[in-house]
């Protein structure tokens, strides 16, 4: 499975859009319908499947799945 | 061969309430759900035994506890037990209210028991349905609103073919997947310096009660110490009373497009509100901390495993009277935000963790208000179900660990019921009524002037 399936796979399990259904510039919010702690909980969830560190300010302005895969390359990319 | 497990960080949250306050009536939790309609009692009975191998937190037994007083839990393959039906439909509903409400104080004593007992009762008026009495180890009441709709749902399909409930989730694999999350040493590592990083911040927390600086001051008498922060818990008499307040459908609307419009969640506009009167009648302390209960439900398989998953954090803030209405509301979901993102960790451990730094005495506390936000209400979601009335109502256990508990939860018309459970001990309804209305002048004074200080909102309630 490569990473972008994998982490809407994780998505997916906290919300009713199924991962081939997702697009990128959806925002987890409005459109998936997350609510703060889902949010929360969803990213301890990608730490630990990707073990990657996320800080919270950065963690708190992801709006959208795109931006979301791209903060998790960042950090790979880091690691 | 039977599986043995730890309990949870939420499960434990009761089982240490059942030491502390030495009966296991604390952790009772009890609602009744009706139909205004006949039911085939007889099936019933056959759909409540099968939800029982659907849902397996129904079936958790604890063990005795070891010689290091630790329990296990361990979920039983069958219950075979009968369902017993009541006619209390010679009594008005407000006396088979009262009734059960008697039920609901009754206490599941011992080790390797049953802790769920359901009764189907026949009601007046012509309603028809099922009371529920369980242990809070076992579930909490989202975990009960899920399996009332999935009891529903497998009722109607047997007597009108409708569609089959979904699966449920498997209550064990939750379970297990929750354990290993709890044991990630790194996770638990950067949760714990998170709620370390707030105490070296802000130093020792400061108690606020609802009655003003007194107890506090006669806590420190009490304890010979003039700069006690923390107040005694009530330990003998637990009884509790229960005030309900409905707010209306329009106000109701208005607190929520305020939310709406500014992306703040409601619990959090709750939380302002009750912070706001607290800082009020402790002469404008500006350090105040409410315990907020969290639903750690968000996946698929969270939801509909049911189990005890709801757990209560210390939600801290400081906010200083020229800061504005909307700016406290952010702070508040700031903090907020960050404690969702730590909410694996075990809050026993933040409370070791004071009495560590600050030798906080044993049975006192920091807090006097606890909170619940309930977005989901206890109604049968149920197309067959759509257009008949229903009569559901939660059941107060009879004896309270805090001082004050305030769940807020939906109504079926619109409004918000506001529902205070005060230990009587110190609490009387007139304090509810003050901390009611004043909420109430705080949140909409604050929201028809965002921009106004906390401080003016306070002068001018």
């Amino acid at each position: 499975m490569n990473q972008e399936l994998q982490f809407k796979t994780i998505v997916a399990q906290y919300c009713e859009v199924k991962p081939e259904d997702m697009t990128n510039d959806m925002r987890f919010r409005e459109d998936l319908g997350f609510s703060s702690l889902d949010f929360m909980s969803f990213l301890g969830e990608l730490e630990d499947t990707f073990d990657i560190e996320l800080e919270e300010e950065n963690a708190l302005e992801v709006v959208s799945i795109a931006q979301a895969l791209e903060l998790l390359d960042k950090l790979q990319q880091e690691g | 061969m039977r599986e043995y497990y730890p309990l949870t960080a939420a499960q434990k949250m009761h089982h240490n309430w059942i030491l502390d306050y030495n009966t296991q009536q604390v952790s009772g939790v009890s609602v009744v759900a009706s139909l205004k309609a006949a039911l085939d009692f007889g099936l019933l009975k056959k759909c409540i035994q099968l939800e029982f191998e659907r849902y397996g937190c129904m079936r958790i037994r604890f063990t005795k506890p070891d010689k290091n007083g630790e329990v296990k839990q361990y979920i039983v393959e069958k219950e075979t037990r009968d369902i017993p039906l009541k006619d209390l439909s010679g009594m008005s509903l407000a006396e088979a209210d009262n009734l059960m409400q008697q039920w609901a104080y009754e206490t599941f004593d011992g080790h390797d028991i049953p802790l769920c007992d359901v009764t189907m009762v026949k009601l007046a008026e012509g309603y028809n349905g099922f009371f529920l009495h369980m242990d809070h180890r076992l579930i909490d009441s989202c975990g009960l609103v899920v399996m009332i709709n999935d009891l529903m749902q497998l009722y109607t399909h047997y007597r009108f073919g409708s569609e089959y409930p979904k699966d449920l989730a498997d209550f064990e694999m939750v379970l297990e997947k929750d354990l290993k999350k709890a044991g990630n040493e790194k996770r638990a590592a950067k949760d714990k310096k998170f709620w370390d990083d707030q105490l070296d911040a802000l130093g020792e927390p400061l108690y606020s009660d609802i009655q003003g600086p007194s107890v506090l001051e006669e806590a420190r008498e009490r304890h010979g110490d003039k700069n006690l922060r923390a107040a005694d818990i009530e330990l003998k008499n637990l009884f509790v009373a229960v005030k309900d307040y409905v707010l209306e459908p329009e106000p109701t609307r208005n607190l929520i497009a305020f939310c709406m419009n500014h992306q703040l969640s409601m619990t959090n506009l709750l939380l302002l509100g009750i912070r706001t009167y607290l800082s009020k009648v402790n002469n404008g302390q500006e350090d105040i901390t409410i315990e907020n209960f969290i639903s750690r439900r968000s996946t698929h398989d969270e939801w509909t495993s049911g189990g005890s998953r709801t757990i209560m954090f210390p939600c801290r803030t400081v906010i200083p009277p020229e800061m504005e209405f909307l700016a406290a509301a952010y702070e508040i979901q700031n903090v907020q935000n960050r404690i969702y993102m730590h909410s694996n960790y075990d809050p026993a451990l933040i409370m070791e963790e004071m009495r560590k730094r600050y030798h906080t005495p044993e049975h006192t506390t920091y807090e006097s208000c606890y909170l619940t936000y309930q977005p989901m209400p206890v109604k049968m979601d149920n197309p067959q179900l759509e257009n008949i009335a229903q009569h559901s109502k939660w059941f107060a256990n009879g004896a309270a660990t805090k001082k004050m508990y305030l769940t807020v939860s939906h109504t079926e018309h619109g409004g918000m019921n506001f529902s205070y459970h005060y230990q009587t001990a110190h609490l009387e309804e007139h304090d509810m009524e003050l901390l009611y209305y004043y909420m109430m002048r705080i949140l909409f004074k604050g929201i028809a002037e965002p921009d106004m200080t906390i401080g003016e909102i306070m002068e001018q309630i």
